[in-house]
Order: C-alpha cells, then structure tokens, then sequence
C-alpha cells in the first residue's frame, strides 16, 4: 500500500510562478519555508518588482502588455524548461484557467499546480458550466442557455426576462467584461464596452445574459480535492462588498449563514467539485438572494485573491496545500477541518474612490504599513516602486483576524488607518469609510452596497483637524526653508575654504617647480 | 516670525499661518486669533510626531506637485501651502476658470480605446469625449464644459502619457 503510495508521488523542489504582484511573493514564501526552489518570470516594466527580487532565478518573458508577456503561455514555458523546473504555478488571473496552457505544462512533463484541464474545461466557459451545474442538480442563477453573438438578438433577451440584467464574459472572471444593465436604453453601449474589456482582458469577446436577483449576496465555497478522490470545503467566504464588480472587502463567517446552510452549501460545492472531476484550490461562487436561496455562479477553478481569509480561518496554509496535492500527497479529512474567530479582508488598491475608482499608477514615494497580533498584509510593492499601468491596480491586501467579528472590523479600522502610501492615489479611507458603515456592521448588506451608498462612504475630512494639519504643513514649509537656507549657507562656507586652499597648494607647488 | 498662506478647497479658502522657532523642534504657530506651541519630531521622510500644546498627532505629509496632502487621524486634507513671495507670483498669474477653451488631459497613462466625438460636435458638460484604458478598467473623459468640441489629438487605439492632450472644448 505504501509503495502505490509513493509511485503517485512526483517530489516538487522547484517551480516557476507564472504571476506577479503580491500574489507571485506570497508564493514564492511558501516556497521557500518549504525548502523548493523558485524562479520569477517578469515582464519588461516589472524588473524591478518585488516578486523578482525575492525569488532565486528570473527570467523576462517580453514587454510590458499583458498579451505579450504573462498572458504567452509559450515564453512561460519557454523559462520553465531553461530553468528546469518541476512544477509551475499559476497565481491567479493571466493563465491560471486557460486549460491550453495546462494541457501544454502536461504535455511538456511539467506539474501543473491546479485541476485537470479537463476541469477547467467544463468550468472555464461560464455557460458550459452552467449547464453542466444544471445536469448535475446545482441550482443556477437563471439566464441565456449560452453566449449570444448578434447584439440585437442579445437586446432582445433582455428585454424579454426584464431588467436589471447582468452582461457577463464567457471567458470571465474578476469582474473584467461584467456589467448591470438597468434600462434598454443603456443595452447597446454596456453589451459594446463587457465585449471590449472581455477581448481586452481574456482574448475572448463572447458575452451572455444572467437575470440580476434581488439583494443578492456573493458567498463562495473553498474546496479542496486531492488525487486519491477526497473532497472537501474550508467554509464559506462573504464577497458582497463589491465596486465595478471587484470584491474590495471580504469576510468569514458570513452573517446570513448558519452551520444548516453553511453544510448544505459546502456539500453543494463539493459535488460541484467532484462532477468536473476537481483536484487542488477551488472556488464555486454562489449568488444568496433575499430569500436565502443559493443559486450557482460559477466556479474559479485556482487560488482566489481573497484565500488568505480562509486560511486566517483555518490556520492552514492552501499554497502549501497545492504544492503537496500536486505531489500527489493526500489532504486533510473533513472532520479535522477547524474555523475559529473572524477574519476580514480589505484590498488596498491604487486608485481614486471620488473619481470614479479611477486607476491611479505611479511611483509610491512612501510606504509605511501596520503590523501585530491578528494583521496579516500581502503587499506585492515597496517605497520606490512604480505602480505600472498595465496591470491590476491593487497593491495589497490587509486582513484582520479576532475572536468575534466586531473585534475583527475594530482591529481592521486601526489597521488601515496605520497603511500609508503617499505619491498614488489609494482606496484607503474609502475601506475604513465600508468597515465603519451601519449597514457592514449590522452585517445587513448585499452586493448593491458599494452603490447605494456611494456618497456616504466618500469621507469628508474631520474639520476638527484642519488647524492641525495646517500647523504640520507651515511648520513643514518652514523647517524646509530653514534647511535650504542652511545647507546653502554651509556649501557656500565650504566651496570658499576649498577653492583657496587648492589654491594654495597650486601655487606652493608651481612656485617651487616639480619637487620629487 | 516667518508667515506662509495655506490654500484650501483648492483654492477657494486661504488661511494665514505665522511660525517662529523657540528651539530644536519647537515652535511658535499663530492661526489667526490663536497661538500654539508646538512641537515637531520628524520619524522619517514622511511621518512627524506632532505635540500642539498637549495633544499629540502622528501626521503624515504626502508632497505632490499639486501641492501637500496632510493625513491627519482619519482625515486628508489637501492644501498647498505659500510663502508671501510665491503669494504674490500666483496672484500675478491670474485665475483659474473653465470660460474659454478648455484642454483634456489624460489624468494618466493609458491607451485610447475609443473616442466618442469629433471636431465641431456640440457636447454637454459631463458628457463623454475620449475613452482610455489603463490597468484593465476603461476611464470616460468627460467634457468640463457645455461646448463644442474644437480639437481632438489622439486616435482610437494609441498609447498616451500622463497629462498627454486628449481634446479641447470651447
């Protein structure tokens, strides 16, 4: 029995990490607790990200678009078979569900640390899922059958299972290519700029139509699944606190759930798991409405941005999970699976909450970021760096961990009110702004938060302390002039002791003539 | 005493401030009618320890071009801060207003993905001209004014720079 063991076992000592950012780091740490060695790939304007440094080999796999650098599954392998690796990490986003790549890792003999790609086949286009989520008894959310080519023919839907409705990427996923739309009016421009960004982020414009339930609440299942047939789930995770359809704030336990349902919605997942024949990190999303009925969203079939709630959670480490499942060791049983306290994360982005959340790219000319019991920040930047243009703007993520969900959002205010990043616009005081609401902490909301309260959440400046930020800035102002003044004063002093002295010696030595 | 002029609400408000050193790190602050002592310990290049009387601020001076952006608690205030010299250079420079032809500009680096007017269109203040995609989200460039559209400077698809000129309303 140990020896069949053992022949499943592929040992992994090292991997490629086909990322960047916070996500490319925090991998590259599990790594190395666990002793496997690790190269960066990188493009062009990421030579010095913080994911190159920290890892032990690097290789640059073209300039700095998306397309012609992370998302080139080719040049990715091309680093992995240079650097010998065994085994490949995804990240999340760029290849992490294209099941082309996966296949291309097989095929090159190298691990690829997520499911089968045949999974990723039956989940990656959102409308394939569907139906197969449908054949296997998952209840969906109800929509168009598949992706709808003709624009008219898509209005036309629309109209007929009334608005709101959601215009959503097949090829999906991270709110790319995702728009509520409200009125026919509004059809033609939403459906042209979803097919746009949906081209533009995944190579793929085909858009389908979902009815936009009422109050609906994005809770997702963390499953795990390892190759001997075992599959569990880790809890549940809150996402409702959404802007452009991007999860900004994210917690566990979630309020409208109790152990009842948490059960029922973990053993749904987990046979959506299973019907797709799921092994390592997976997410199945669903969609709770008003009426606590769950619905089937969709399934991200890799590591998801906000797993560290979860492992906050649980204590455990789901890096470290993929890299022994994909060695073919097996994972823990259900019942050894423990959730204690409340964990909440809140996503530092770089951009500007009162234009818009426009993204807001720059060099960060200072960084100082909160530590201590129960905080946890995943940063992918450092003081000096330039936040590139090219990519997703969020730059970390900060979690908060306590006993009960009060103390958890208490420990995430001061938290964030102790992250500073100055020359870039940040998202910073519009989290804290979420966090203090009335409607997060009654725990009250769904995924039209962000929305309807919009204005409440773009914090005025506290008048009290206007007096005391001018103080700061004259005495600045002044402190600045009073240095210049000096500094020119002492250069002054020095260049006039120098010129003469040379002078001196110049004239000593052309007095004397050449003395040996 | 040396006296500087804050601007607030970018530009709207201003306030004079009149500071004078008693001793290493401590100061003398008049706001109008009231006197502070002061005293300011720099942590590092962005952050000071600020005692005003007794109270004691952890402040946090975020220098842009536009100006300073003061992080003071849980509030940012944005304010540009003048000595009497530079005072007196900005008031010769005139006022901002949008009368006039007014410029795009892009507020960042990115690529235009779509231009939704063109020269001699008659458009509406808040109403889109130029689309620009940068870090996967697509940005409308709004019109500042009621107008018509006089020049537009980029083509669907090119590259631009921060602050690069998008089109002009008159």
């Amino acid at each position: 029995l140990i020896e069949v063991a053992m022949s499943k076992r592929r040992p992994i000592n090292k991997i490629l990490v086909a990322n960047r950012g916070e996500i490319a780091v925090r991998v590259i740490r599990t790594a190395k607790e666990m002793g496997v060695r690790t190269v960066a790939v990188y493009s062009e304007a990421d030579r010095g990200s913080l994911h190159v440094r920290l890892a032990q080999e690097a290789v640059c796999v073209g300039p700095p678009p998306s397309r012609e650098s992370y998302l080139l599954g080719e040049k990715i392998l091309e680093a992995a078979k240079l650097t010998k690796v065994d085994a490949i990490h995804p990240g999340y986003g760029f290849l992490s569900e294209k099941a082309d790549f996966n296949r291309a890792c097989q095929a090159a003999g190298i691990i690829f640390i997520g499911p089968p790609p045949e999974s990723q086949d039956a989940m990656g286009v959102k409308t394939n899922a569907r139906k197969r989520m449908n054949a296997a008894g998952v209840p969906v959310v109800p929509g168009s059958e598949g992706p709808i080519s003709d624009e008219k023919e898509a209005h036309a839907y629309a109209d007929e299972i009334g608005y709101p409705v959601m215009l959503k990427a097949a090829a999906g996923g991270g709110g790319k290519g995702m728009k509520k739309c409200e009125r026919t009016e509004d059809f033609s421009s939403l459906w042209q700029t979803a097919k746009r960004e949906s081209l533009s982020a995944f190579g793929d414009d085909r858009v389908y139509i979902e009815k936009f339930l009422e109050k609906p609440r994005h809770v997702e299942i963390q499953v795990f699944a390892d190759h001997d047939g075992n599959t569990i789930y880790l809890g549940e995770r809150e996402c409702s606190v959404q802007r452009r359809h991007q999860k900004i704030v994210e917690e566990s336990p979630s309020c409208i759930l109790d152990e009842k349902m948490r059960r029922a919605m973990g053993e749904v997942a987990v046979k959506a798991a299973k019907a797709v024949g799921y092994v390592g990190a997976g997410t199945v999303e669903f969609l709770v409405d008003a009426h606590r009925k769950f619905y089937f969203l969709e399934m991200n079939t890799r590591l998801q941005v906000e797993h560290p709630v979860t492992e906050m959670l649980t204590g455990l480490d789901l890096v470290r999970m993929q890299i022994d499942v994909a060695q073919g060791m097996p994972i823990l049983k259900q019942e050894e699976m423990v959730r204690r306290g409340h964990a909440i994360e809140a996503r530092v982005y770089a951009e500007d909450p009162a234009k818009n959340f426009m993204p807001s790219p720059g060099r960060i000319s200072y960084l100082r970021v909160p530590g201590g019991p129960g905080i946890r920040d995943d940063s992918g930047v450092y003081t000096g760096w330039v936040v590139p243009q090219f990519y997703d703007p969020m730059i970390s993520k900060l979690l908060a961990w306590a006993p009960t969900r009060e103390q958890a959002i208490g420990k995430l205010i001061w938290a964030l009110g102790d992250y500073h990043v100055h020359g870039i616009a940040t998202n910073i005081s519009y989290l804290r702004a979420v966090l203090r609401h009335q409607a997060f902490v009654s725990g009250e909301y769904d995924t039209g938060f962000c929305g309807k309260y919009q204005k409440e959440l773009l914090e005025q400046p506290d008048a009290q302390y206007e007096q005391v930020a001018l103080v700061a800035a004259a005495v600045a102002a002044y402190r600045r002039d009073h240095d210049e003044a000096e500094a020119f004063a002492a250069r002054a002093g020095m260049a006039q002791a120098t010129r003469s002295n040379w002078l001196r010696i110049g004239r000593a030595r052309s007095l004397r003539g050449a003395v040996r | 005493m040396s006296t500087y002029v804050a601007l607030l609400d970018g530009g709207k408000r201003e306030q004079s401030i009149g500071v004078k050193q008693l001793g290493p790190g401590v100061y003398e602050v008049k706001i109008g009618e009231e006197t502070h002592r002061v005293d300011a310990f720099r942590h590092d290049y962005g952050t000071v320890s600020l005692i005003v009387d007794t109270q004691s601020y952890s402040v946090q001076l975020d220098q842009r071009e536009s100006g300073v952006r003061v992080h003071i608690r849980d509030s940012i205030f944005p304010l540009e801060i003048l000595d009497e010299k530079r005072l007196r250079m900005r008031r010769a420079a005139g006022k901002f207003t949008v009368e006039g032809r007014q410029t795009m500009t892009a507020p960042m680096p990115g690529k235009v993905v779509k231009i939704l007017a063109k020269v001699g269109d008659e458009v509406r203040e808040g109403q889109g001209i130029v689309v620009i995609e940068a870090m996967k989200m697509e940005n409308e460039m709004k019109s500042p004014k009621d107008g018509k559209v006089v020049e537009i400077h980029v083509q669907e698809g090119q590259a631009v720079e921060g602050n690069a000129k998008l089109a002009a309303v008159e």
